[in-house]
């Protein structure tokens, strides 16, 4: 090639690179004002933002638009939530590109310390219908005022009646039940989702009985996981009598595939399964004894956002009894984030009476646990790889 | 390329500095180099650097630790699926290299779906038909061969070699078929003139003949196997044993561990590495070797 033709072709891949430059610059001046709401969650989530709460909020507020950007499932997609905005944090912009984002429990032991999070929650109109104990304390991190709870779930066991009469009420009798139908149990490890995990965790609360010290009130103190050896050998045991699934789906599939009898489950995925025709509708739910972690899933407002002023008006909307009774837990079957009791009237007694018909909210404030605190959490799983051979 | 070359040495001579194509090559090299190139030597790094910022094998004691039956169990299932695709790759290019029917033609159009499919989606399919009331033991047990209570358990071992061997045949059976299609019929008439059978056309003419591209398959399907993160995670995530890349999607996800993950991440490029200075070796020679006989 000449040198002529090399400079040429070096000259189009330049003006490309700057053609693309001026587009992309353009488009970012369109839309009058664009809330950027991130989301981690499953593909639910996602939807939730985009045909939901996006075209409702902009039908309530003309001329703000909210674009949903979705990061994943588990903590994996809080994750991604919270390296963006570290990096934001880190590049010292005046403004950051994300105003508002949806985050698991473990987004604000991150963030602690950090300077990431605007205190907002208290200014809303709303503010006054939080009761839950998760909205002041995201494990073991003091979140009040940080933080907007817009659901909460649970983790239950799901079982199949045809095959179980007599559900197991606590751990110790599912103990002797997987004595009895081995390989009919099934859960996904530590690996294969949070569903696993909370069953493990709900393990060692029944195990330890110190839900208490690892949960609410703390400290961490290290000489405690020394204590949890026999707790997960018995597990290692356990497991020998029942069946790994292939994730918290994984769980559901073989239900339905009638592999497995009974396995533990998350509440709103249970019912979204259902209302999708992919579970047994007979299906039923039982919460054991001493119980088993739920989480919520907050709302956080980032420092620096550009339109904070907008995402408060969003998280407001979003947590008004209105929205939280009609999309949250009418179309998604989630327990609201808001106290339940300003709800009543506004949901369909069919909808209440299913989603409470299983797990009860005597069950739900009994027995539905906290996960650990953040240093326990690890602890509990680091020991499983440890110790569950 | 005779004339860039004699243009590049009188430049050379004249003592000029950098003639001006080597600006193009500018882009590719600094993409390899920021993309590959520093992540590489940054994870290497990164894995002696412990949670307290220090120098140090912390990492590489856990890895040990908690990780040492899964490296070993990443590199079982690797070489056996590895092994297992080859023969049957190997046999299916010599169907489609020595019979021309109706056959062979549709095989080899239909074969090579699998290239095409995402191991996202192979996980999804493999999930369902291997899964203990799936398709196959539902199958099976239709045929009386199996007890439904009592169904093959292939969320394992063999059930992931399984859906390795699935994904890499088409992979594999393409490089080789292509290997195989160089070689000239008259060798094959020539040995069978001399009364070889198949056995020994495929033995000793067919498979000597077309060494490097299949161990070039064997070493881009090896590689490939110890990466894969979708089909492990999807199948056997959750149990134990389970593969180097699920642990270092649990170790980022649940621990932010990077350190830890990046040990894991340096085991696997140990696994590979062995092959990988094969591959580089054998494609340097062959590079020499045609230099030599333009020469």
């Amino acid at each position: 090639m000449s040198r002529k033709k090399s400079f040429l072709v070096l000259f189009m891949v330049l003006a490309l690179f700057g053609l693309l430059a001026v587009i992309g610059q353009q488009d970012s001046e369109a839309a009058p004002i664009r809330l950027v709401y991130m989301t981690a969650g499953d593909v639910n989530m996602l939807a939730l933002g985009q045909n939901v709460l996006g075209p409702a909020f902009s039908k309530k507020y003309p001329g703000v638009s909210l674009m949903t950007v979705h990061t994943g499932p588990g903590d994996a997609g809080s994750r991604l939530i919270f390296e963006k905005i570290s990096a934001e944090a880190d590049s010292k912009k005046a403004t950051w590109d994300v105003d508002v984002a949806m985050v698991h429990q473990i987004f604000l032991k991150w963030a602690e310390g950090k300077d990431l999070l605007l205190p907002y929650a208290k200014e809303l109109s709303t503010w006054k219908y939080v009761t839950s104990p998760f909205a002041k304390n995201s494990l073991g991190v003091p979140a009040e005022g940080y933080v907007m709870p817009m659901f909460h779930s649970q983790t239950a066991l799901a079982y199949n009646p045809d095959y179980v009469k007599d559900p197991p009420k606590s751990y110790a009798e599912l103990v002797e039940w997987v004595k009895k139908n081995p390989q009919k149990f099934g859960y996904n490890g530590i690996k294969g989702g949070m569903s696993g995990v909370a069953f493990v965790v709900g393990w060692v609360y029944w195990k330890t009985d110190k839900y208490n010290k690892y949960a609410v009130t703390g400290p961490f103190d290290k000489a405690e996981v020394a204590t949890w050896e026999q707790a997960y050998k018995d597990l290692g045991e356990f497991n020998k009598l029942v069946t790994i699934t292939a994730g918290n789906v994984g769980t559901l599939d073989a239900l339905n595939r009638g592999e497995i009898w009974m396995g533990p489950v998350w509440v709103d995925m249970f019912f979204t399964f259902m209302n999708e025709g992919k579970l047994d509708p007979k299906t039923r739910m039982i919460l054991p004894e001493p119980g088993m972690p739920g989480q919520p899933m907050y709302f956080v407002i980032f420092k620096k956002a550009a339109h904070a002023k907008e995402a408060k008006k969003f998280v407001e909307f979003v947590t008004s009894p209105e929205i939280q009774a009609k999309e949250i837990v009418t179309r998604f079957n989630w327990y609201p984030g808001i106290d339940g009791s300003h709800l009543k009237g506004a949901i369909p007694a069919e909808v209440f009476n299913k989603i409470y018909k299983d797990v009860t909210p005597t069950d739900l404030s009994k027995k539905g646990q906290s996960l650990p605190l953040a240093q326990y959490f690890d602890a509990m799983k680091e020991s499983y790889e440890k110790w569950v051979k | 390329m005779g004339q860039v070359i004699m243009q590049a040495s009188t430049t050379a001579r004249r003592g000029l500095s950098l003639p001006p194509y080597l600006l193009l090559l500018f882009p590719a090299v600094t993409f390899m180099v920021l993309m590959y190139g520093y992540p590489f030597l940054s994870s290497i790094l990164r894995s002696f650097i412990n949670p307290q910022g220090e120098f140090s094998f912390d990492n590489y004691a856990k890895t040990i630790d908690l990780y040492l039956k899964d490296i070993g169990f990443t590199l079982a299932v690797t070489i056996l699926s590895t092994a297992v695709s080859a023969v049957l790759a190997i046999l299916l290019a010599v169907y489609l290299r020595l019979r021309q029917n109706r056959v062979s033609r549709a095989l080899a159009a239909l074969y090579k779906i699998p290239i095409f499919i995402p191991f996202v989606v192979v996980a999804q399919m493999m999930n369902s038909f291997l899964a203990p009331h799936g398709i196959l033991n539902l199958a099976l047990a239709k045929l009386n061969v199996i007890n439904l209570e009592h169904p093959l358990q292939l969320f394992n071992f063999y059930g992931l070699t399984f859906g390795f061997v699935w994904k890499m045949i088409p992979f594999s059976a393409l490089i080789i078929h292509g290997g195989f299609q160089m070689i000239d019929n008259s060798y094959i008439e020539a040995a069978r003139s001399c009364g070889a059978g198949l056995g020994r056309v495929i033995t000793r003419v067919l498979i000597p003949m077309n060494r490097s591209s299949i161990l070039v398959a064997l070493v881009l399907v090896y590689s490939q196997i110890v990466g894969t993160f979708t089909l492990p995670y999807m199948l056997i995530g959750g149990k134990i044993p389970t593969t180097i890349t699920v642990d270092i999607a649990h170790r980022i996800n649940y621990f932010s561990d990077f350190g830890v993950a990046n040990t894991l991440g340096v085991f696997s490029y140990l696994l590979v590495l062995i092959t990988a200075v094969y591959y580089l070796k054998s494609s340097v020679k062959k590079m020499t070797g045609y230099q030599a006989s333009e020469v």
